[in-house]
Parts: structure tokens; C-alpha cells; sequence
């Protein structure tokens, strides 16, 4: 018999009733409120010796389901037994696994006793020794010995050098961790003086610079920043302090315009790189990364996804020459418990739980509910609020306004704290002063329970998650921002039909994406996942998904695949009239991204992608893309500036400029301190519309997102324009909803003030400058912040800018600024200022959460500027 | 009641009600915060000082003229004065005088 065949002679029938048994326990163990189990036990006792045998055997493997076996008789053993030996045993086996943090979570635990090695005979010692050798790695900045698990090491190891790398695993691999040592360890000891580490999502971003600042210290070696500033840079590039950037991809292309493309990265990590599939980012991204490897083609890439399918689908436009490898992993650091959760036949508060594993169900016990669950989202409360009662539980619910809803449910079943968490009442502070004193969310936290969805305050979402993680919230309800790039892992999630977006059904990978994040890796040994109703069609049209993996596509791919539609959108895109273009928001993008590239290489057939799709589909392309651009005399370099946008959008402004038979100046927006602002940009959207892209939709609605890009210019906190708008219905007598309206103002400010408008805008500006050059107006062309940055960043004035500069978040430059009364402060008069006032901020009525960063912020970069 | 002349700047109306609807097409051949032009300006702020409340409207002075959003959707024109204050006024009721 071969060790495979053994493996598999085990795992099917050598210890399966042994394994079922403890597997059966051990999930028990982590649910809360079961029914006494009645259950006939089998008086068989359990074989220890031999499941521990078992298990070492399996460990051998590299198969994901024997792999979880073996873990699961570690686990197993350190829980459900008394004898110290056996549980030493299950701790070596632990060892075997390369799972280090798990045996440092059983000894922190007092699950194993301590000074295990000295209990372990000498050759078992000498063994153990070794394999921690064997499974450790130098980190060469600080000199320091890195235990690592088989992941980390196969990244750590294939990461050198210069060839192009892409990464997968699943959640719970301590890949971001990882990642960001390996990056500051090749800044600070490698050749690297300008990294970047794209990104997909703001929120990621804020925390991904945390996390670096959190572990380079307060040593000032390394500058992080993630705004687009050309000085940082060109002090990295001149020697002096080397920087990391940590962006989205809009981000990078605002720095890269800033520096016109004279822009140098020597290292670009790209997280969450699957997103390269996203409908609209996608190409976004596609185009960064490729726009970054043109302007340095000795660029080291390396790209980080969760559990896909194909990482190495990533490495394919790597430049000739270079080489490329993928690390793909599939190993278990955590038990992940698929658990199905049914009414019982005509009995709605008891609700029957079974696992599911690789080929059968495992029944586990009958959970019990308070009250009856009457309706879905009471369904998905009661059962979240009963099942994991302990805490670490993530609930998903579709949509930002259920996500409220349930949080407000699941409230009300928890028992009255006696005393509230001095953290959580900061927190509930700070959703009281920065959105609205009567925002749902602050009464929740200080329940322990919060609600958390895309468009919040970067500020007020990450110290959700940050208290989510200490356990001092119990209960998160999120929505699919969770899937769109938060790092963030449980001991349980609860879910029931989940949605993408609004109202698509989960693919299996995606839902898998959410799935993985039960079990924290480190924290705890298994992670749960809730499914309810699975037999219900409605909730789960497919079914509960089995474990899928993410296929890697890129968003250009996926749109090229689907046949003659690109072609025909273009087509169509060099007619005048927008409003009667079909599919936009699939084509639009791409088309942008394919005319540049056609005006860049004179061919589309000649692009990277051209190996991707048939030939002839290509040459219709060009065809089509060949007539548009003899219409365009729009330079390549000036559309490229805008991804995203297209090229033939941008001539039909430059022509609609030239047909101006006004005064040119009026083509101009007005400053946000003038009178004339709000209606220069109301105009300026409308001619957006008109003549480059149906930006601003509906048009009937352009007044009001025209008087949010005026307010988010002039530096108002959120707070304040939603008590506008309030104060806006009340006067004219209009009924609303007060979470809705906090929602809307939330979305308005992310999707439009921050997203759309700096896109299309600033390429309005642009086209803009280049018509002011051709008629001889170079006096009207101002060379100040450029709209696109002052818009992503909500800053209009140099002490608002200088504020962010030093690292704070919006919410709390905004914050000071309404105390400041100078406007044109910079960086180290804002150090001034706050230095003399920190004293008396509590009495200025400032949260207490942006007092601490302040503070933080304060003394990382007080004390780099010592350096 | 016999046609009422009036004149604002250079030009001359027989009708008031011909100002009001030279005065209308004007407004309409400015976006949403354009500045008046100079030449413009003349006519409007000749047709501003027959407003009833003309020396309320003027105030300290007249920097410039715009075209802005008013209440309910409607456009205007607005008096801009050196000290930043900023008022609209009506076509009708500075012809009516």
C-alpha cells in the first residue's frame, strides 16, 4: 500500500467513525446554544494513539482534506482530553503541520502546558527543532528569524529576485502579514526606493498604511504616505527617505500624472489582484499596472489574491524577458465548519444544524432561539444572535439599510451590559459628532454590536473593525463591501441568500471569498459558517456553494469574450448623442482603455491582450478603432492620463469648446469660495453629459450632486452636510427617512464627490487647458492642485491639504480645520497649531477617536522629520 | 393704457414689455455661473437701477453680474458687490419701475 493509498484508506474508512466523533464535538464545542445533546453516543471510548497516528500520517499530505484531518485530531486532542501527553502529541502533529501559531495559541490558552520541548524526548526535540529551522525565515532589516507556515515560506523564498510573482491563498494564510514584512524588508535592506502597493478599495488602503506604520514604529526609516505627492517621491528618487505608497488605482494614475509619467516604481504589489475581473475598476487597474511597468520596465511585480484558481493568469503581460512564477496554496491553517442550519418541522424556534463535509453530513445538534423568528431578517438575527452568542460573529445581510435593521435586532436579544466599554462609548462618540446624533449605529456599539458597509467614513469603519477583532463588538452585520476588499476574519459568519450588489446571486467564489473568512488564524483553532434555509431556492437558487475558487479574468478579457458587442459599442460611441448608448457600463470602460491603447500602438493586434482573443475578432476591432481615432487629434499621452475615459469623449469636448461663442473664462469652474461655484459646476456636469460621457445620472439630479462636490470642496465634514440636507427638507417641508438620508449623503459623497466627479472632471479640465492653449489663453491656466486630487481628497484649501499630509484621515483634518481659522498653513505650522491647542481639544468638543490620531499621527511623523 | 418707452443703456424700447423680453433672451443665452459679459452689463445694470428696491439691490456697489439657479429650478440673474454679498433680482421687477 503506497502513503497515498494509505492516506485515503485512513481518511475513508481507517479512523472515519473516530474522526466523525470528534469532529462531531469539536463543532459542538463552538456553537452556542444547543439543545443537551440526547443523541446515543457510542461507548467506544476514542483511541487516541491511534487517531494521533493517524493523523501524522495525513499530515504527509498536500491534499487539503487530509491536511484538515490532521489538524482536525490535533485540535481534537488539545480540547476533548485530560492527558497531558496527549496533548503534547497533538501539538508535535500540530508542529508537522507547520501550524506554529496554533501551538502558541494552545499554550497561551493553557491548553498545552508550557516549556513543551522540555517534555519532549531528545530525538523528538532535536526534530521538532529542525522543523522550526526548516520552517523559518530571515527577515534582513531587522536581522530577526520569522516562523513561517509552508505558504509563507514558498512566498518568501520565490519573492527574491527579479522575476514577476503572483500569489493565492486562501484567507486565513497570514499572506498579508507576511507581505508587508517582505516589502519593508526589501525597502529598507533591498534595492527598492519607491514601492507601491496597490489597493482596490479606499478602506484597504487606510488599512494597509496602518498596518505599515504599525510595524515600521516610529523608526522613520521609510515614508508612507498614500497621497499622490510628487515631493515624497522625488526625495525617495534622490536619495533620500524611501517611500511607500499605498494606493488604489486611481491614486496611482493621479501621481503619475502629477509627475507626467515620469515615474520610476521599483517595486508594485498589487493585493486583491483578482479585481483586475471588476466591472469598471478592472481595466482601471489593468491600466495602472501596465502604465507603471511602460514607464519603468524593470519594475518587480507581485500580485496577492485569496484562493484563485489561476494566479498565474496574472503573469502573462509580464514584459518579454522577464520571468514569472505563481505560489498557489490551498493549505488549512483553520478549521473552516460548513454548517447548514433547518427549521425543525413545525417547531420555529428550534433550528437543526448539520455539517457538511467533502462527501457526507454530519448531524451536530438542535439549536434553540429565544423568541420566533417571524420574517427573514428576524430568521437571520435570532439565529446569528443564538448560534454565536460568544462574539467574533459576522453577519451578512444584503444591503447597507438590512444591515441596519439586523444590527437593531440582534441588539435587542443581548442581555443590558452593566457598563459600557470606554473604546465603545469613543466609538458611539464618534458616530454621534461626525454623522449625526441620532445615527443608528452609535446606540448598537455600545450594545457591542455595529453595522458596516462601503460608503461610511474611513475613519469610523476601521475602528469598527479594530474593535470587532478585539472582540469588544460581538456582532458585525456587513454587506458585500466585505467581499469588495476589507481584510477582515471571524470565529463565525451567518448568511442567508446572499447577494453581490444588489440583487445578483453569489457565484460560488465569491461566496467563498466571504466563507473563508471564518477562523482567525492565531485566535482560534475552527471557524464557523452559518448557512440557513439551504433547501430554500429562493435564498440559495444553486444551492449552498461547495468550495470554489476564484477564476482570474480580466475585465478587458471578459468584455472582449462576449463577441461583436465592444465593436459595435464603438461604433456607436463616435455619435453625437450619448443618452441613447446602450450598455454602457459594460463597454465604456473598456473601449476607453482599447482606443487608447490603439492610439498608443497604432494596432490593437500588437497589444499584450491581442494573444488572449482570436484574430480575426481583433481585426474588426482595429477596424473600428482605426475609424475613431483618425477623428481624434487628442494626444495619446493626454488621453492616457485619463483612464477610463474615452478618447473619442474627450475630442467631442475639445470641438464643443472651440464651438463656445461666450466668454471662455465662463468654461472655467468658479472657486468654491465664490458665489458662482455651484452653478459654474452645475454646468460644467451638464456638459460633461453632453458632449464626453453620461456621467452625472440622471440628469435631473445634476443640482444636487453639483452642490456636494461644492461642499466637499469647501472642506465640509459629513456631519455638517447632512445636517444641511436636513435642514434643506425641513425648510421646504419634505418628508424623509433619517437612515436613508444618512445612506444617501454617505453614497453621494463616495460615489460622486469622490468618484465620479474627480474622473471626469479633471479630464473636463484637461481638454479645458488644451483649448486655453490653442487660442493663446495659457493667462487662464491655473497650476494649483488639480481638481481630480482636491475632489478624492475633499480638500480645497492648504491647511486642509496639509492636515492630510501628515497622515490624518479626512474625517479628522476636516475636524480641526473647522477650528483653524487660517487657511494657508502648512504642514509645520498645522504641527504648531495642534501642538498648542492638544491640550484643550476634549473641551473643543472633538471625538476622542480622532484626538488619538492625531496624537499618533503627530508623533510618527514629529519624529521622522527628526531623522 | 398707452405703451410705456423705455430706455436702458444705449438701447431703446417702445414697449417695456419688449426690455423684459430682450432681457429674458439674455438671460437665457448665459449657462448656469456664467459671468456677464461688459457689454451686457450696462443694459442690466441700467435696468437694475429702475428696480423698485434698486438701492437695496445695489447696495455697496456692483462688482458683476451672473447667471444663476434661483428657487424651484429657475435662472436669474444676481448683483455681486465688492463687500462678497450676493442678491438676485427679477427682469419683471426691474422694468416695472
Amino acid at each position: 500500500m503506497s502513503l497515498i493509498d494509505l492516506q485515503s484508506w485512513l481518511l475513508q474508512e481507517g479512523v472515519r467513525d473516530d474522526l466523525d466523533t470528534i469532529t462531531r464535538l469539536t463543532v459542538r464545542n463552538e456553537l452556542d446554544n444547543l439543545a443537551p445533546d440526547i443523541s446515543v453516543q457510542s461507548d467506544e471510548p476514542i483511541d487516541w494513539p491511534r487517531l494521533l497516528l493517524a493523523g501524522s500520517i495525513l499530515a504527509r499530505s498536500d491534499q487539503r482534506g487530509d491536511q484538515e484531518a490532521a489538524l482536525r485530531v490535533a485540535t481534537a486532542a488539545i480540547y476533548l482530553t485530560d492527558d497531558q501527553a496527549l496533548k503534547d502529541a497533538a501539538a508535535v502533529l500540530m508542529g508537522k503541520l507547520s501550524n506554529f501559531r496554533a501551538i502558541t495559541l494552545a499554550t497561551d490558552r493553557k491548553l498545552v502546558a508550557a516549556d513543551l520541548d522540555g517534555r519532549l524526548g531528545i530525538a523528538l526535540r532535536l526534530e521538532a527543532q529542525r522543523r522550526e529551522m526548516d520552517s523559518s525565515i530571515l527577515v534582513q532589516s531587522s536581522g530577526s528569524w520569522l516562523q513561517v507556515n509552508d505558504f509563507q515560506q514558498r512566498f518568501w523564498i520565490s519573492a527574491a529576485g527579479d522575476s514577476w510573482l503572483s500569489a493565492s491563498a486562501p484567507t486565513a494564510s497570514g499572506k498579508t502579514f507576511l507581505v508587508l514584512q517582505w516589502l519593508i524588508d526589501q525597502v529598507i535592506a533591498g534595492e527598492s526606493r519607491v514601492a507601491v502597493y496597490l489597493a482596490p478599495t479606499r478602506a484597504l488602503v487606510s488599512e494597509i498604511e496602518t498596518n505599515l506604520n504599525g510595524i515600521l514604529g516610529n523608526a522613520g526609516l521609510i515614508e508612507v504616505s498614500s497621497l499622490p505627492l510628487a515631493e515624497k517621491y522625488k526625495t525617495a528618487r534622490a536619495g533620500g527617505a524611501r517611500v511607500i505608497f499605498v494606493f488604489t488605482q486611481e491614486r496611482l494614475h493621479l501621481l503619475a500624472n502629477v509627475l507626467s509619467d515620469v515615474l520610476s516604481v521599483d517595486l508594485l504589489i498589487v493585493d486583491e489582484a483578482h479585481k483586475i475581473g471588476d466591472n469598471q475598476r478592472g481595466v482601471v487597474l489593468q491600466d495602472a499596472i501596465e502604465r507603471a511597468t511602460r514607464a519603468n520596465p524593470k519594475l518587480k511585480a507581485v500580485f496577492i489574491s485569496p484562493a484563485t484558481q489561476n494566479p498565474e493568469e496574472l503573469l502573462t503581460d509580464a514584459p518579454e524577458g522577464v520571468q514569472t512564477i505563481a505560489v498557489d496554496s490551498d493549505s488549512t491553517t483553520v478549521l473552516q465548519n460548513l454548517v447548514v442550519a433547518t427549521q425543525v418541522p413545525r417547531k420555529s424556534k428550534l433550528w437543526a444544524l448539520t455539517l457538511r463535509q467533502h462527501a457526507s453530513e454530519l448531524p451536530i445538534g438542535v439549536l434553540q432561539l429565544a423568541s420566533t423568528p417571524a420574517g427573514l431578517k428576524k430568521r437571520l438575527a435570532f439565529i446569528a444572535a443564538a448560534v454565536g452568542e460568544r462574539g467574533g460573529t459576522l453577519v451578512y445581510a444584503n444591503g447597507a439599510g438590512e444591515a441596519e435593521e439586523v444590527a437593531d435586532l440582534i441588539s435587542q436579544l443581548l442581555p443590558k451590559l452593566e457598563s459600557i466599554d470606554p473604546e465603545l462609548t469613543e466609538l458611539a462618540e464618534l458616530a454621534r459628532k461626525g454623522v449625526h446624533q441620532d445615527f443608528r449605529l452609535a446606540p448598537l456599539v455600545e450594545l457591542g454590536v455595529a453595522f458596516h458597509y462601503g460608503n461610511m467614513p474611513s475613519l469610523l469603519r476601521l475602528e469598527i473593525e479594530r474593535l470587532f477583532r478585539s472582540g469588544k463588538i460581538r456582532f458585525l452585520v456587513c454587506t458585500s463591501t466585505l467581499i469588495e476588499g476589507v481584510n477582515l476574519s471571524c470565529r463565525t459568519i451567518v448568511v442567508r441568500g446572499p447577494r453581490k450588489g444588489k440583487g445578483h446571486p453569489m457565484e460560488p467564489h465569491d461566496f467563498w471569498n466571504l466563507a473563508g473568512r471564518a477562523g482567525r488564524w492565531g485566535d482560534e483553532f475552527q471557524g464557523n459558517i452559518i448557512c440557513i434555509d439551504p433547501e430554500d431556492t429562493k435564498a440559495w437558487p444553486g444551492g449552498v456553494p461547495g468550495r470554489a475558487r476564484y477564476p482570474i479574468k480580466r475585465e478587458s478579457d471578459a468584455v472582449l469574450d462576449l463577441g461583436d458587442g465592444m465593436a459595435d459599442y464603438l461604433a456607436n460611441r463616435g455619435l453625437s448623442d450619448l443618452s441613447s448608448l446602450e450598455d454602457k457600463d459594460k463597454f465604456e470602460q473598456v473601449g476607453a482603455y482599447l482606443l487608447t491603447t490603439f492610439m498608443r500602438l497604432g494596432s490593437i493586434s500588437a497589444a499584450s491582450l491581442a494573444k488572449r482573443h482570436d484574430a480575426a475578432s481583433m481585426a474588426k476591432l482595429d477596424q473600428t478603432l482605426g475609424a475613431l481615432a483618425e477623428q481624434i487629434e487628442i494626444s495619446v499621452d493626454l488621453a492616457a492620463r485619463h483612464p477610463g475615459v474615452n478618447a473619442i469623449g474627450l475630442q467631442h469636448l475639445l470641438e464643443a469648446f472651440r464651438a463656445y461663442r461666450g466668454n471662455v473664462e465662463n468654461l472655467l469652474p468658479a472657486e468654491v469660495a465664490s458665489n458662482d461655484s455651484y452653478d459654474r459646476f452645475v454646468t460644467i456636469m451638464e456638459r460633461v453629459n453632453e458632449h464626453l460621457f453620461l456621467a452625472f445620472n440622471p440628469g435631473t439630479r445634476i443640482r444636487l450632486y453639483a452642490l456636494i462636490v461644492v461642499k466637499w470642496l469647501k472642506g465640509y465634514s459629513l456631519a455638517r452636510i447632512i445636517r444641511d440636507s436636513i435642514d434643506w427638507h425641513q425648510k421646504v417641508d419634505k418628508s424623509f427617512s433619517l437612515p436613508q438620508l444618512i445612506r444617501g449623503t454617505m453614497e453621494l459623497v463616495e460615489q460622486v464627490a469622490r468618484f465620479r466627479a474627480p474622473k471626469y472632471l479633471s479630464a473636463y479640465m484637461d481638454v479645458l487647458h488644451l483649448h486655453l492653449r490653442e487660442i493663446g489663453r495659457e493667462d487662464l491656466i491655473d497650476d494649483g492642485l488639480d481638481i481630480g486630487t482636491q475632489l478624492e481628497f475633499g480638500v480645497s484649501s492648504m491647511t486642509l491639504l496639509s492636515l492630510m499630509e501628515l497622515g490624518l484621515s479626512r474625517m479628522s483634518a476636516v475636524a480641526l480645520y473647522e477650528k483653524i481659522a487660517r487657511d494657508d498653513l502648512s504642514r509645520a505650522e498645522c504641527v504648531v497649531w495642534i501642538s498648542e491647542r492638544m491640550s484643550q481639544f476634549q473641551a473643543m468638543d472633538i471625538p476622542a477617536i480622532i484626538i488619538r490620531e492625531v496624537r499618533a499621527r503627530l508623533t510618527l511623523s514629529g519624529e521622522a522629520t527628526t531623522q | 393704457m398707452p405703451a410705456k418707452p423705455i430706455s436702458l443703456g444705449h438701447m431703446h424700447f417702445d414697449k417695456r414689455g419688449d426690455a423684459v423680453k430682450y432681457l429674458t433672451y439674455m438671460l437665457h443665452r448665459y449657462d448656469l455661473g456664467d459671468r456677464v459679459s461688459t457689454e451686457d452689463s450696462v443694459i442690466l445694470r441700467a435696468a437694475l437701477e429702475h428696480h423698485q428696491n434698486s438701492t437695496d439691490k445695489i447696495g455697496c456697489g456692483i462688482s458683476y453680474f451672473s447667471v444663476r439657479s434661483a428657487d424651484f429650478g429657475t435662472r436669474c440673474f444676481w448683483v455681486n458687490r465688492p463687500d462678497g454679498t450676493t442678491e438676485k433680482f427679477s427682469i419683471s421687477a426691474s422694468i416695472r419701475g
